[in-house]
């Protein structure tokens, strides 16, 4: 790291100016580090975020269920607290494992090396880490995945996007989820996706109902074509 | 929401970069954060003055967090545009971008030290 010095600044001080030292410097090194691990096991690293509750883990689940045949996949699980999510995944079938955060809000890249041994990268096709329920800090926080995929469940309200404007500016897809629920609440898909493309014109958006399997056969497809170029590259 | 942890990362950076002795003359600490990094300037400050509370060599550097506006440079007539109400588009041709040249930083921009 280079710091300029200069002296030039009021009488009896030093002053160093323009440092710019990232304040995320450490947690970006790190998800480059995780990043080319990814790119040497061919695996494709999927960051799952939303508000708390918006059915990521059920996502998680449903998601198993449809791919595991196809493909080998696995699920890291952060929470503030208990193993829960990571059991009812692991019910599913496949690798889970829970990180336990110990009350800090998000996942930080330090966090996913620590438990990367634990996965025979090599054989796995797609890895899902799933993130701390938080729209806030959790887009600051690059993991080393190859997309960001935030879900948005119809039960939130629609305003969302503008209110956390980082995350949906960082995500590739938004899943509105529980899409099943839309009949009975006053959430309209149109707004919260013309809300969305004006912070990010570029984000995909889906609409899924993990309860009632609607939509997951196009999310798993978006999953088979992601891993697919992946692996060709 | 984890400004406090951004507090402990400023500290331990300045650790990593500066010898210890100069840091025992540590005057102030200027920091820059974008309106679009999710940290609350007032927060942030409140973070470090709670820090130094607890009795640390620094309880009587100064802190100074500036906020910076988000702005995109658009890609296709470079005009620069002040975004203001999280419409990511250029204000002058009306294209969509997510070309931010400012807002998402979080730095520390500068220091000082007591000679
Ligand atoms: N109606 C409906 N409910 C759903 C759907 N998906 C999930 N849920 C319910 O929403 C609740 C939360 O789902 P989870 O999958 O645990 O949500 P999560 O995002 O993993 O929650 P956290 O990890 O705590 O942030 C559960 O009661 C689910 O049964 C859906 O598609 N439709
Ligand atoms: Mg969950
Ligand atoms: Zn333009």
């Amino acid at each position: 790291m280079n710091i300029e010095k200069s002296t030039k600044a009021a009488r009896g001080t030093v002053q160093c100016e323009n440092t710019n030292i990232n304040l995320l410097k450490a947690n970006d090194y790190v998800a480059e580090i995780i990043r080319n691990e990814m790119k040497k096991s061919n695996t494709l690293l999927i960051n799952i975020t939303s508000s708390a509750g918006s059915g990521k883990t059920t996502l998680m689940q449903k998601t198993a269920e449809k791919l595991k045949d196809k493909i080998t996949l696995a699920v890291m699980v952060g929470d503030l607290e208990t193993e829960r999510d990571a059991e009812r995944i692991r019910e599913s079938g496949i690798q889970a494992l829970q990180i336990v955060t110990g009350g800090i809000c998000h996942l930080e890249a330090q966090m996913i090396h620590q438990v990367l041994p634990e996965y025979k990268l090599d054989d796995i096709d797609l890895l899902f880490i799933e993130n701390v329920g938080n729209l806030v800090c959790p887009a600051s926080f690059d993991l080393g995945e190859d997309y960001r995929v935030t879900l948005m469940a119809s039960t939130e309200g629609d305003d969302k996007p503008k209110k956390y404007p980082r995350m949906f500016l960082t995500s590739d897809m938004m899943l509105i989820s529980k899409c099943d629920l839309l009949p009975y609440l006053p959430f309209s898909v149109d707004a919260v996706t013309k809300d969305a493309l004006e912070v990010n014109h570029e984000l995909e958006v889906m609409q899924i109902s993990a309860l009632k399997d609607e939509g997951i056969d196009e999310w798993c497809d978006w999953l088979l074509e992601k891993i697919k170029q992946k692996q060709n590259n | 929401m984890h400004e406090t942890s951004i507090v402990n990362s400023i500290m331990k950076t300045l650790e990593q970069e500066f010898e210890e002795k100069k840091l025992n003359t540590l005057s102030a600490i200027y920091v820059k954060v974008g309106k679009l990094s999710n940290i609350e300037p007032r927060l942030l400050h409140n973070a470090f003055t709670a820090n130094n509370y607890c009795g640390t060599k620094y309880h009587h550097v100064k802190f100074h967090v500036e906020s910076t506006e988000i702005k995109i440079q658009c890609l296709h007539c470079d005009h620069i545009t002040q975004i203001t109400d999280y419409k990511f588009m250029c204000e002058k041709c009306e294209k969509p971008s997510k070309n931010l040249i400012q807002g998402e930083e979080m730095l520390i921009h500068k220091v000082e030290f007591d000679d």
